[in-house]
């Protein structure tokens, strides 16, 4: 039984000619397979964005969580150490004494009144009563008139 | 070549049998499973997958009107445990001997108390402290849960206790201010809804339903934290030095009905609160508003004020004493048994003269005694903002047991029960231009945003004119001041007040238990504060003008030196 060859000697290396078009058609085939993998790609790039980014906001929450904690613990702390029975401990500790007879002086300029009520606490300021300006001249605003 | 079956034989029917049975088990099983049962197996896996947890809002803080903290929440942890992640021994105990050290706890322990329930997450230990929590957070130990809750902390220690009240495990107010302004101060917890995964976690970006709950307000009282404790210490030491069974100490703005200072005793304290004990559950209401007594002859001021607000006497009109006086051959005599011959109005007050109030009581007569004792306030709660007020007893001429006697003795603070707290309002309403204000506890309210709404101080309704107010301002003026040493004599201020000293009432009569009480105000011209000390049952006897009046008089000095307003005893009087 004789081997045979599927192409004939001396050919080996040699391209044959293609019919003219088929080069480009190649190339949108490549294109089209790329775009076709991008997009097979896209979500799970936007599902490993969004996993990364709802870990970040997980993250945020449990620290905004503590901070919050945090502060009311120094809330109650501020409490326990300005507690009447704290003050009196520590002015007993620096030497001082319930004042027993106290002596009134009268003088002629009132003294300040200090504001015991935490500035927090105190109503808020009253906003301003809005003018009587029309609302059509509030347009004049945007316009670059001299003032 | 052609192929034959081989005949059936019991070796092939019997196998091929029980897996046809076995097959129709299968088939009725899934039937029974998905169709007929559907909705209790979905129901439970919806159960097993979905988490549910509340989440409490921060409680409001209760301040005192200068802002300092009274009561506050702070943020806790409550730890539980899935009880499926712990099935496994090793995993289990593992995770206790991380947990146990933590929560100051015993690994075992936590481990029986894990298998032995039967529901679902196990809570391990409530109110956690924060940064424990944190650190359990920290440690991620299997199956380990950490739900966020508020715990109450009260830096003042048992000071207001009786007042504030206290709140259950639930947050929800169970006494005092506590209980009566639950919704404010409760906020609206919030909620979540997710899914989780077997070891009770919630699974991310699973399905996650929430509501954030919203905070309650802050509570300004109108209570001053200084006034408060220097209240409770001075009726302690009183109780103690009277040997009396207990009392009550208020002090009150008189012109807006402000309460700056509320002691009773017995009361709720803190630190020996036990709820277990039935005896303490008496400790949770608040006397000053909830018990009754007879006030005895503070009574005579409103008797005076009716009479001269009527125009049926002035504080100078005269009648004779004869130390008795008959009502249908019923005698009524003197609280000494002494005759005062002829006394003006404002000599009744200063000798609390029995007769004198009679005197008087049958000068209006029993309908406008009434009518005026309604608008007083007498017979029906004040409306003061603590649960549990009681309206008082207040025998009236339509009443089926009415006695004529009833008015003569209701004129000197006998027939008649009122709550500490409806006495003062009723003395506030004669002193102060004649308004019968509310009295109340609460000022104002801070919202989360920090914004503050006041609560407005409201006048009832005009119990007497200005000018019997006065009148009358001037009367208790000269019985605090009747032109030698008097207990209830400030030592800086002006004041005026009465005392009261009435015998308990039992069925058919009195007995020997008394309660004295004072009721002043200082300064006179214009009271800044009014202040009631009642002793109950004091062991000693003594009268309210000893034992109560002398605890007003220091008390007036302190207060009002505190309250910064000017001394106007006359030797600070500068004359031009």
């Amino acid at each position: 039984m004789m081997a045979t060859l599927p192409r004939p000697l001396g050919a080996h290396g040699r391209t044959l000619p293609l019919p003219p078009g088929v080069a480009r058609a190649n190339w949108w085939v490549i294109a089209a397979i790329m775009l076709a993998g991008m997009s097979a790609l896209l979500p799970v790039l936007q599902n490993s964005s969004a996993t990364s980014r709802g870990f970040r906001v997980q993250s945020l929450q449990a620290r905004q969580a503590e901070l919050n904690g945090q502060i009311g613990e120094l809330e109650s702390e501020v409490a326990r150490l300005t507690s009447q029975d704290r003050i009196e401990r520590r002015a007993r500790a620096i030497g001082l004494e319930p004042s027993s007879n106290p002596i009134f002086i009268t003088v002629d300029v009132p003294g300040p009144a200090p504001a015991k009520i935490p500035a927090e606490l105190l109503p808020s300021p009253q906003p301003r009563a809005a003018g009587a300006e029309p609302w059509w001249r509030s347009l004049f605003r945007w316009l670059p008139l001299p003032d | 070549m052609s192929r034959h079956r081989a005949p059936g034989t019991f070796r092939v029917w019997l196998p091929a049998a029980f897996l046809a049975a076995f097959a129709v088990l299968v088939c009725v099983q899934l039937v029974k499973v998905q169709v007929l049962d559907h909705d209790r197996y979905a129901a439970e896996a919806r159960a097993v997958r979905r988490g549910n947890d509340t989440f409490y809002a921060r409680r409001g803080s209760i301040l005192d009107r200068n802002g300092n903290v009274l009561a506050t929440s702070v943020d806790t942890w409550d730890i539980y445990v899935s009880p499926r992640a712990w099935k496994d021994a090793e995993r289990a105990a593992n995770a206790s001997a991380v947990l146990a050290p933590l929560l100051k706890a015993d690994p075992a322990k936590l481990r029986v108390t894990v298998q032995q329930s039967e529901g679902g997450d196990v809570l391990l230990k409530r109110d956690v402290d924060y940064e424990t929590g944190r650190l359990i957070l920290k440690a991620a130990i299997p199956g380990v849960i950490a739900l966020a809750n508020t715990a109450r902390m009260t830096p003042e220690g048992d000071t207001g206790a009786s007042v504030l009240g206290f709140i259950g495990q639930d947050n929800v107010g169970l006494a005092g201010i506590e209980a009566q302004y639950n919704d404010i101060l409760q906020g609206k917890p919030g909620r979540a809804v997710y899914e989780r995964d077997t070891t009770g976690e919630p699974i991310p970006f699973g399905q996650y339903i929430a509501i954030k709950p919203e905070a309650g307000k802050d509570l300004v009282l109108t209570i001053d934290r200084h006034l408060q404790a220097l209240a409770e210490e001075r009726l302690a030491q009183a109780m103690k030095d009277h040997r009396a069974q207990g009392g009550a100490l208020i002090m009150m703005d008189p012109a807006t009905g402000e309460i700056l200072a509320m002691a009773t005793s017995p009361g709720l304290r803190y630190s020996t609160l036990d709820l277990s004990d039935n005896k303490q559950i008496e400790l949770l209401r608040n006397r000053a508003v909830t018990d009754l007594y007879e006030p005895g002859s503070v009574m005579k001021v409103i008797t005076a004020a009716a009479a001269i607000d009527a125009g049926v006497v002035s504080p100078n009109t005269e009648y004779v004493d004869n130390g008795v006086t008959y009502i249908y051959d019923v005698p009524i005599r003197n609280w000494d048994n002494n005759v005062y011959g002829p006394q003006t109005m404002t000599g009744v007050l200063q000798n609390s003269i029995n007769t004198g109030a009679v005197f008087m009581a049958q000068a209006l007569g029993a309908d406008l005694f009434h009518k005026y004792m309604d608008a007083f306030g007498f017979g029906r709660p004040t409306g003061i903002d603590l649960s549990g007020e009681a309206s008082g007893i207040i025998r009236r001429p339509a009443d089926r047991d009415w006695s004529p006697v009833d008015l003569a003795t209701q004129s000197f603070g006998q027939s008649i029960s009122v709550t500490p707290v409806q006495m003062l309002t009723a003395i506030a309403a004669a002193i102060n231009g004649g308004n019968l204000v509310r009295p109340h506890l609460v000022k104002a309210y801070v919202g989360a945003d920090g914004k503050r709404e006041e609560v407005a101080p409201e006048i009832v309704s005009r119990a007497v004119s200005a000018q019997t107010s006065a009148a009358i301002r001037d009367m208790l003026f000269q019985v605090v001041n009747p032109g030698h040493a008097h207990p209830a004599q400030p030592k800086n201020y002006t004041a005026g007040g009465k005392s009261g000293t009435a015998n308990v009432p039992i069925p058919n009569g009195y007995d020997d238990r008394q309660v004295a009480s004072f009721v002043g105000f200082a300064p006179a011209d214009d009271p800044k504060v009014l202040i009631m000390v009642k002793l109950d049952q004091n062991q000693d006897l003594m009268t309210g003008t000893q034992a109560a009046a002398p605890i007003f008089a220091s008390l007036a000095d302190e207060v009002l030196a505190y309250l910064n307003v000017r001394p106007d005893a006359p030797k600070y009087v500068v004359k031009p």
